[in-house]
């Protein structure tokens, strides 16, 4: 037929890609011509085969064997590159700064900035040996008594023997009621007034 | 922003498990397009582990303007490409003219011969294709792969290989001739 359309339109017919117009159309064109129709019912067969190729196996554990081998991430790299540099690049310019103010050598103002430096840290240095003398005793001390006080219920423990642990605990317990339930009667009497 | 371009600036921030739904989300798409470049399961598996690595470095390039499938499997074209050469394989630029011993690959009228879609059930056809993919130049298959097993648009496609539309609607159409006429043959 003369208006036969090509087999190109035919399949992006099938995949929904022609225009309304054009569709139309080629609708109007199949009803009248059984090559055409023939054609078409063929390049549908293929197309649903084109389709419907089956996915190939992936193992389960892929993903995990590619996070395995990633490199560390960049941005986590230079995390703590980036305020080194800015703090190195905030000095510099500081410096410069004073230089270009003052006039003074730039040499003289390193070894003015570096000495303040010592000084204060000099000052400094005393008072962290000292409050590292005190934690040490305090430890020294504490651990002293927990080791006391384990030792000494050790040995409680064992002079009064399996019955006088039971006695006590019974007196404990008996003890215990009593409070709660003194507890319990105070409350309510409280609540009657 | 979209799903993918959240999961990935949260990749950028450090977070592995984001970049790991990335992988979980592309690993199947992107073996069975690499799996029909190469024509080898385990040549695509990987691959597939040595692009997520490399999509992984250049995350920082990523725009999200862009859609994030289109960026990955831009990548992916391009690596295919690089290590063909490097293979020295022989590629098929999609400006030359197709030379197919088998007759014009661009029939304007329907062929009214013999069905050949008729001949087989569903299964074998797609058994033939499958062997018949691997026939025809990889140029063409690989526009036929993006179009039908990686199912994007065809303006997709022209984003990701950098054509106009016309002309991946016209490559992806001759491949489909191809492949027909490879089925014929066999």
């Amino acid at each position: 037929m003369r208006d036969c359309r090509s087999a190109e339109t035919l399949y992006l017919y099938l995949e929904g890609e022609l225009g309304p117009a054009e569709r139309r159309g080629l609708e109007a064109h199949l009803e009248g011509c059984p090559a055409c129709r023939e054609a078409l019912a063929e390049r549908r067969l293929l197309h649903e085969a084109f389709t419907s190729l089956p996915p190939l196996e992936v193992p389960p554990d892929f993903a995990l064997s590619v996070m395995d081998r990633l490199p560390e991430p960049a941005e986590a790299r230079s995390r703590w590159l980036a305020p080194l540099v800015a703090a190195t690049t905030s000095l510099i310019v500081g410096l410069l700064g004073f230089y270009v103010l003052t006039g003074e050598s730039l040499s003289d103002v390193l070894v003015a900035v570096s000495r303040s430096f010592s000084s204060s840290f000099g000052r400094l240095l005393p008072l962290f040996a000292k409050l590292l003398k005190v934690s040490g005793l305090l430890l020294d001390v504490a651990s002293g008594f927990v080791t006391m006080l384990g030792k000494g219920l050790v040995t409680l423990l064992s002079a009064l023997g399996p019955e006088g642990i039971g006695l006590i605990l019974g007196l404990g317990l008996l003890l215990s009621l009593l409070f709660f339930f003194g507890a319990k009667r105070l409350l309510s009497l409280g609540e009657k007034t | 922003m979209t799903e993918d371009s959240t999961l990935v600036a949260q990749a950028l921030k450090g977070d592995r498990k984001a970049f790991e739904m990335i992988v979980r989300k592309y690993e199947q798409p992107l073996t069975n397009y690499l799996g029909r470049m190469t024509g080898e399961r385990e040549a695509a598996l990987d691959f597939s582990q040595e692009l997520f690595i490399k999509v992984y470095c250049s995350l920082g390039s990523y725009r999200p303007a862009y859609k994030f499938s289109t960026w990955l499997f831009k990548i992916a074209s391009n690596h295919l490409i690089d290590h063909w050469r490097k293979k020295k394989l022989p590629t098929l630029s999609l400006d030359q003219p197709v030379d197919d011993n088998e007759g014009s690959l661009t029939p304007q009228v329907p062929d009214p011969g013999p069905s050949v879609a008729r001949k087989f059930e569903l299964a074998e056809i797609r058994q033939k294709i499958e062997r018949a993919l691997e026939s025809i130049p990889a140029a063409f298959r690989e526009l036929f792969v993006l179009r039908h097993v990686s199912e994007f648009s065809y303006e997709e496609i022209a984003d990701i290989k950098s054509l106009p539309v016309g002309t991946v609607k016209n490559r992806v159409f001759q491949a489909k001739e191809m492949l027909r006429k490879r089925m014929e043959g066999s």
